[in-house]
């Protein structure tokens, strides 16, 4: 199986507070990775590490080949990010900002790139009808909408997604789940996913890992449901996480 | 007829059209010139091959099926065969996403209403409409964007518009006011001694050399170096930034260097419009009370003042900025975690700024003076 991400010893140290402790990891080809953890476990750090933003105290990362370092570009043409907020450029329409990674990374002409951006928005689920309005118009889960645009412009190979359903209704984080399985099964992307949201966990994820002990835990569903470890066992073990599960299993994932 | 991508072949009744290579996000430019060559002048209809595809992804796909809807709207059918079943998924997605066209062609302007017109709604529109021009312009520039150099120019534009443009107005009345103040303060001292034609001489050289400038570095300071600051700290704050640099952008050439060159731009021209209007505000008391005649007045501006004092002025605007612009995003830039201290960022911004134009002014007054300027 060829490894896309891969994290090797990765060490992450705040004053006096490790959080990341000779952390491995590797991220597959074609999968969705969730990413788990109780809070201050560095999920965020993980993946800010990941993407350059974030200088780790040791270790190594590498993304599709690339070693990564800190605030230099990496595979930028290659990875697509959506961001928890959407962190969409407020003084550009959202047409405007689902452009700006194509008119940075080709020459194309401006038909083109108009019509590619409008069939990025479409293919993100939203009506062209938003496309001249401002990043401000726009409820929460059109923005997270808009920024999952912005982060398939460039047709990526590897998409990150910062807790994509968090803030939403369930009707929308429902709608969110089945668009980026969709999404994923025709684009031959590899995503790596923060969520705390159990039914995306169950629903999309093909494999999980737990940030646990400074550490990771990876693991198909079932085994990470298997594994004794004591906060794995809480986490999984709450109602909310045995219903998400028994839904997902009684087969409502499609 | 052969290119890189696509191979065509007339064949009796229908053009085949053999697709090769990588079509692909890369590769959309080329994509674009060679399917525009695919034509059949007699309206046969054209066959797109696609077995000998290496890869194809949605913008490859999209180029195929935006040529294929151009032959349509032309009279000639199209068909696609050979897809390998990862390929014919791209392409179904892409003709579901068909109403991108018939979307563009709906819309239109709504109708207006000719006798809702009056002549407020004439007047705002005519305001309005030179507003917009200067935003079309930048606009247009946005829409030559390739690479971040043409994003930094038309950034800048937009800077030089919303520092030093729309600030005219209240700086203009702020200099107006002042130049009153010091006419009216010097005549109540002045006409004691008789003098009261120096009016004219301590406004002019006041406004020209110092008041013009200091008033409009400070106004600008409040007005753009802490509107600099907040939206750089949100941007901050929201991971806006982050968003930038995991694009390739770097955030300091994006953000940073088109505020400084726009306000370096702009302060000098601001200076100028509040020159004059310190000026008229100083004209304003001298013939409405001091009875000085208004040719009095500008023969006596001319006499006593030259290009120097004006030029002491103008030369000092471009520093300024530069402080202004460089104190406030780099402040912006600081805040790391919460809305307290972006309001923190903010004022500690222009608490700066004006305290460095004001140390500053006082470094080129010494200069100046020893100069002999």
């Amino acid at each position: 199986m060829e490894i896309v991400i891969s994290v090797t010893d990765l060490v992450n140290r705040f004053g006096n507070q490790l959080v990341h402790d000779k952390l491995s990891l590797d991220v597959r080809r074609d999968e969705i990775l969730g990413l788990v953890g109780g809070s201050g476990t560095g999920k965020s750090v993980l993946m800010r590490s990941i993407l350059g933003l974030q200088k780790p105290t040791g270790g190594t990362i590498t993304v599709l080949g690339q070693e990564i370092e800190y605030l230099k570009p990496g595979p930028n043409r290659h990875w697509g990010v959506l961001f928890q907020g959407g962190a969409l450029l407020s003084g550009l329409t959202v047409q405007e900002n689902v452009e700006l990674p194509i008119a940075l990374h080709s020459d194309m002409p401006l038909e083109t790139r108009h019509e590619l951006a409008s069939l990025k928005l479409l293919m993100a689920g939203l009506s062209l009808s938003v496309a001249d309005k401002y990043p401000s118009e726009l409820s929460g889960g059109m923005r997270k909408r808009v920024s999952l645009a912005r982060a398939l412009a460039l047709e990526p190979k590897i998409l990150f997604l910062d807790e994509p359903t968090a803030g939403l209704d369930p009707i929308a984080a429902t709608e969110f789940d089945k668009l980026i399985t969709y999404l994923h099964d025709n684009l031959n992307l590899t995503s790596l996913m923060i969520t705390h949201d159990m039914d995306t966990l169950f629903g999309t994820c093909d494999r999980i890992a737990v940030l646990v002990d400074r550490g990771a835990i990876v693991g198909t569903v079932d085994e990470i449901l298997e594994s004794d470890h004591p906060w794995i066992k809480s986490y999984f073990g709450v109602p909310r996480s045995q219903r998400a599960n028994w839904a997902s299993r009684s087969g409502r994932r499609d | 007829m052969m290119s890189a991508y696509l191979s065509i072949e007339k064949q009796a009744d229908v053009l085949k059209v053999g697709l090769k290579s990588d079509w692909v996000f890369d590769n959309v430019t080329e994509l674009e010139d060679a399917t525009a060559s695919v034509i059949s002048s007699d309206g046969k209809p054209v066959i797109f091959h696609c077995g000998g595809l290496q890869d194809i992804d949605i913008a490859g796909a999209w180029v195929l099926y935006d040529r294929s809807q151009q032959l349509a709207e032309l009279g000639i059918k199209s068909d696609f065969v050979g897809f390998k079943a990862a390929h014919f998924k791209f392409l179904q997605n892409n003709i579901d996403m068909a109403a991108i066209r018939e979307f563009e062609e709906e819309g239109g302007e709504p109708e207006s209403h000719p006798w809702l017109k009056t002549g407020l709604e004439q007047l705002g529109k005519s305001t309005t409409t030179s507003f917009e021009e200067v935003g079309f312009i930048s606009n247009s520039i946005m829409d030559g964007v390739r690479r971040p150099f043409r994003l930094i120019f038309g950034e800048t534009i937009k800077q030089v518009y919303e520092t030093g443009v729309k600030a005219i107005p209240i700086v203009m009345v702020i200099t107006f006011l002042i130049g009153i103040v010091l006419a009216y303060q010097a005549s109540g001292q002045l006409e004691q001694f008789g003098a009261k034609i120096f009016v004219v001489d301590l406004v002019s050289i006041s406004i020209m050399r110092e008041m013009g400038v200091l008033l409009a570095s400070v106004m600008i300071a409040g007005r753009s170096g802490s509107a600099f600051a907040a939206a750089l700290g949100t941007m901050k704050l929201n991971e806006g930034i982050d968003a930038l640099r995991v694009l390739g952008l770097n955030p300091n050439q994006i953000l940073v260097v088109p505020r400084v060159l726009g306000m370096v731009i702009a302060l000098p021209m601001v200076t100028i419009f509040a020159d004059i209007a310190g000026l008229a505000g100083g004209a304003l008391i001298a013939i409405g009370t001091l009875d000085i005649g208004a040719v009095q007045f500008v023969e006596r501006v001319a006499f006593s003042s030259d290009m120097n004092d004006l030029m002491v002025g103008l030369v000092k605007a471009p520093f300024f900025a530069f402080l202004i612009a460089v104190t406030s995003t780099l402040r912006g830039m600081q805040v790391e975690h919460s809305a307290e201290e972006l309001g923190q960022k903010t004022t500690v911004a222009v608490v700066q700024s004006i305290f460095l134009i004001l140390l500053a002014d006082a470094y080129f007054t010494m200069v100046f003076t020893r100069l002999g300027i």
